[in-house]
């Protein structure tokens, strides 16, 4: 332990300690007694001192006087004393030791008769004596007595500084204590406060368990919905050979799994395991890119409107997190209008006064049944659903909740049964330039890459052979292998590629991630996707800005991703 | 302590003497004079040997310290044995006293208190001039008829008292303490 450490130790038993306090206080009374007791004895002995030399004056005075028997002189010399008003009395001797003149002011008169005697004290009375020397003669003696101050005024002298002093040590207790007591309550309160904070956390993973057992409900009903639309969809378009009804069916199992993509993207912003790509965005741009997936989504006898302002501010947000925003804001006006209806989308520049950010304002508005007020003071909480059991998860708008704040912004809902709901996202403006959003990718079918070659690392066979499917699809030459250490055998084999595709989490000792760093160090120029459905690998993946593709993801997305590594490899050239 | 207690009671046989004297003269108003005049005298024979402490004599007045300080008196002796009574035992600064008697005085006598008295022999104002510049304390008194001593005697109230001249004192070569100087009912301070 350092010096330091003892002192702050020794500092704290010092200022803790009640016993320590109260022991102070009896050294400081011990210490003033002493001090009292010291004084009195210095004042005795001053007192003495004094009137010896006063005697000795008194003598030298007297001398010639009482030599030749001056008695007036005597006198004279003798009321002199009066000057000092702790002389009592005193008087004059021959050389005999009879007395020549005297002095009295109060008590008994000075002996008749003085012999040299030590200094005398006797009840508040102080006698003493002095030889009349001229030169070595002697020519007589004085007698002094003087008053010392009474006992009774010495003592209320003394319990007055006393008192003073018990009064100092009882604060010094008192303080003690009381700090002592302040620092017990203290450690109370944090106790208490770790107390509370394990009950809260108690507490919150009950109320988790609890929302996590309605969401499996929700979610599951949701899903099988969804898988319903799909299994029946593949069997009616197996019925049937007429163009256009197979064209209708293909077109609802796309929007079932568009459906359940959505959900799960929402699950995930919920959890806020996505993570959070900003990035500087023009919103009319990305709202102009998402009218067809916003048309798509909703039913048609929903319309939506779109309105902006021109020379909108940008705003750093996640896109896909807007995207999915938006779409969850629409779902539910969509549902609130069951006879139809408009859904209004409004981008406006909100300059703020008094030093607040500027924002950009997005209110979405809808001519639906609206919602009493309730309702609408809680429906960014999460699983809170207007909507019937197994219809709504009730995370559509706290994903909007939860995207808004992250983005630093704010929302609000107001909403007027039979009048309909406006949502408001107020975002930070920023201060970057928008990229230029680019439109989202179409896919060219006459698009011919001439036959590259994808080394495609995946376990799974049934997600193989789709991605496969998908890669030929896109004129794509695709050799597959199942595991990251068969994948470097590949590498290391006669068969160049143009692009390595990997799953993240594989058996085997080689993950994708391993795969993707390797292959970064030992051929930089041979660009490298990754794919994964786990978000903490994503964010992994992310955390490196290596390339990634978030599963379920579509052939379009999966072109425009192929296409942008292998550009940047071409540019890398 | 015994020797102190010898000398009170001895001081206390003389008092008592001298007050029996006195009382006895009170009865017999034709000696009343005489018997005044005794205490007077022992009063100046107190006082002769008390001027002691109060002066410094020059070095040279003292041929070796235990050298006896001297009172001399000159002409008629007014004191008889008074004087010897008076001096008995006592030390002038570590000096005994020693009496003696003289009809005349020269410069060099080895006196240190000289009693100026009547005398056929040698004029006072003689005597006095032959003093001038010796380390001697000339005592004249008012009751001899003439004075110009460095101590002159008088009475006062029916005390006895003296005068200084502190001109004579410096001319003999004394220092006079000013204790004794406050005492005196004259005090003469010339230029000179």
């Amino acid at each position: 332990m350092t010096a330091v450490g003892w002192r702050d130790r020794i500092g704290r038993q010092l200022s803790v300690t009640p016993a320590v306090a109260v022991g102070v206080a009896l050294a400081l009374l011990a210490v003033s007694l002493g001090l009292a007791v010291y004084n009195e004895h210095l004042g005795r002995a001053e007192s003495v001192q004094r009137s010896r030399v006063q005697a000795d004056i008194l003598a030298a005075s007297v001398a010639a006087p009482l030599a030749f028997d001056d008695t007036e002189a005597m006198r004279e010399y003798l009321n002199a004393l009066e000057a000092n008003p702790a002389v009592e009395a005193a008087g004059a001797y021959d050389l005999q030791g009879r007395l020549a003149a005297e002095f009295r002011r109060a008590g008994p008169p000075p002996p008749a008769v003085n012999h040299l005697a030590a200094p005398e004290s006797q009840a508040e009375r102080l006698s003493v004596t002095a030889p009349v020397v001229q030169g070595t003669t002697r020519l007589g003696s004085v007698y002094l007595r003087v008053s010392t101050e009474s006992v009774l005024r010495r003592a209320l002298r003394y319990l007055g500084i006393g008192v003073v002093m018990v009064m100092a040590s009882l604060l010094v207790a008192v303080l003690g204590s009381s700090a002592a007591s302040l620092r017990e309550a203290h450690r109370n309160l944090q106790d208490e406060i770790r107390e509370r904070e394990k009950a809260e956390e108690a507490l919150r993973q009950a109320q988790k368990m609890e929302a996590l057992g309605q969401l499996t409900g929700g979610v599951a009903h949701d899903f099988n919905n969804l898988l319903m639309v799909a299994s029946s969809g593949l069997d009616l378009m197996n019925r049937t050979t007429d163009p256009a009804r197979r064209e209708r069916m293909a077109q609802s199992i796309r929007q079932a799994i568009d459906r359940g993509a959505n959900l799960t993207q929402q699950l995930l912003a919920f959890a806020r395991k996505t993570p959070l790509k900003t990035d500087v965005v023009d919103l009319a741009a990305q709202l102009e890119a998402m009218h067809d997936v916003l048309d798509r989504s909703l039913r048609e006898d929903v319309a939506v409107r779109i309105e902006a302002d021109d020379d909108l501010w940008p705003v750093e947000v996640d896109p896909a997190q807007f995207e999915v925003a938006i779409l969850n804001i629409a779902l539910n006006a969509r549902d609130a209008m069951p006879n139809g209806g408009t859904i209004t989308i409004r981008l406006k520049n909100l300059a703020r006064q008094g030093g607040a950010a500027d924002q950009v304002l997005v209110e979405i508005s809808d001519t639906g049944i609206g919602m009493a007020p309730e309702a609408a003071s809680r429906v960014f909480e999460p699983f809170f659903t207007t909507k019937g059991v197994g219809k709504g998860t009730g995370l559509g708008l706290s994903q909007v909740y939860g995207f808004v704040h992250a983005s630093g912004g704010e929302v609000k809902v107001e909403s007027e049964l039979g009048r309909g709901t406006t949502i408001s996202l107020a975002l930070p403006r920023s201060e970057k330039a928008a990229a230029i959003a680019a439109p989202a990718p179409a896919v060219d079918e006459s698009f011919a890459p001439g036959k590259r070659r994808v080394l495609l690392v995946e376990d799974d066979d049934r997600v193989a052979e789709l991605v496969r499917e998908m890669l030929i699809e896109l004129g794509y030459d695709t050799i597959r292998t199942p595991t990251g250490a068969k994948a470097i055998e590949a590498l290391d084999g006669s068969h160049a590629f143009d692009l390595v595709f990997s799953d993240m989490v594989m058996p085997g000792e080689i993950s994708g991630m391993d795969l993707a760093r390797r292959i970064a160090k030992e051929r930089p120029h041979l660009p490298v996707v990754l794919t994964t459905g786990f978000s903490a690998s994503a964010a992994a993946a992310a955390a490196e800005g290596m390339r990634l593709l978030v599963k379920p993801y579509r052939l379009e997305t999966l072109a425009a991703e192929l296409e942008a590594a292998l550009g940047g490899a071409n540019a890398l050239h | 302590m015994a020797f102190l207690i010898d000398r009170t009671l001895r001081a206390a046989a003389r008092l008592a003497a001298g007050l029996a004297t006195a009382a006895g003269l009170a009865f017999a108003p034709g000696a009343a004079n005489a018997g005044e005049a005794s205490l007077e005298y022992a009063v100046k024979a107190n006082f002769l040997y008390k001027f002691g402490p109060f002066v410094d004599w020059p070095a040279t007045a003292f041929a070796t310290p235990s050298s006896p300080f001297t009172i001399c008196v000159v002409g008629d002796d007014p004191f008889g044995s008074g004087l010897e009574e008076a001096v008995r035992g006592q030390t002038v600064a570590g000096h005994p006293v020693a009496v003696r008697r003289l009809a005349v005085v020269s410069g060099e006598a080895a006196c240190h208190v000289i009693y100026l008295g009547r005398s056929r022999v040698q004029a006072p104002a003689e005597a006095l001039k032959a003093l001038r510049g010796a380390p001697v304390l000339t005592v004249t008194d008012e009751r001899q008829g003439f004075s110009g001593g460095v101590v002159h005697f008088v009475l006062k109230d029916g005390r006895v008292r003296f005068g200084l001249d502190m001109d004579n004192a410096r001319a003999n070569g004394l220092t006079i303490s000013s204790k004794l100087q406050g005492l005196a009912v004259a005090l003469r301070r010339g230029s000179g």
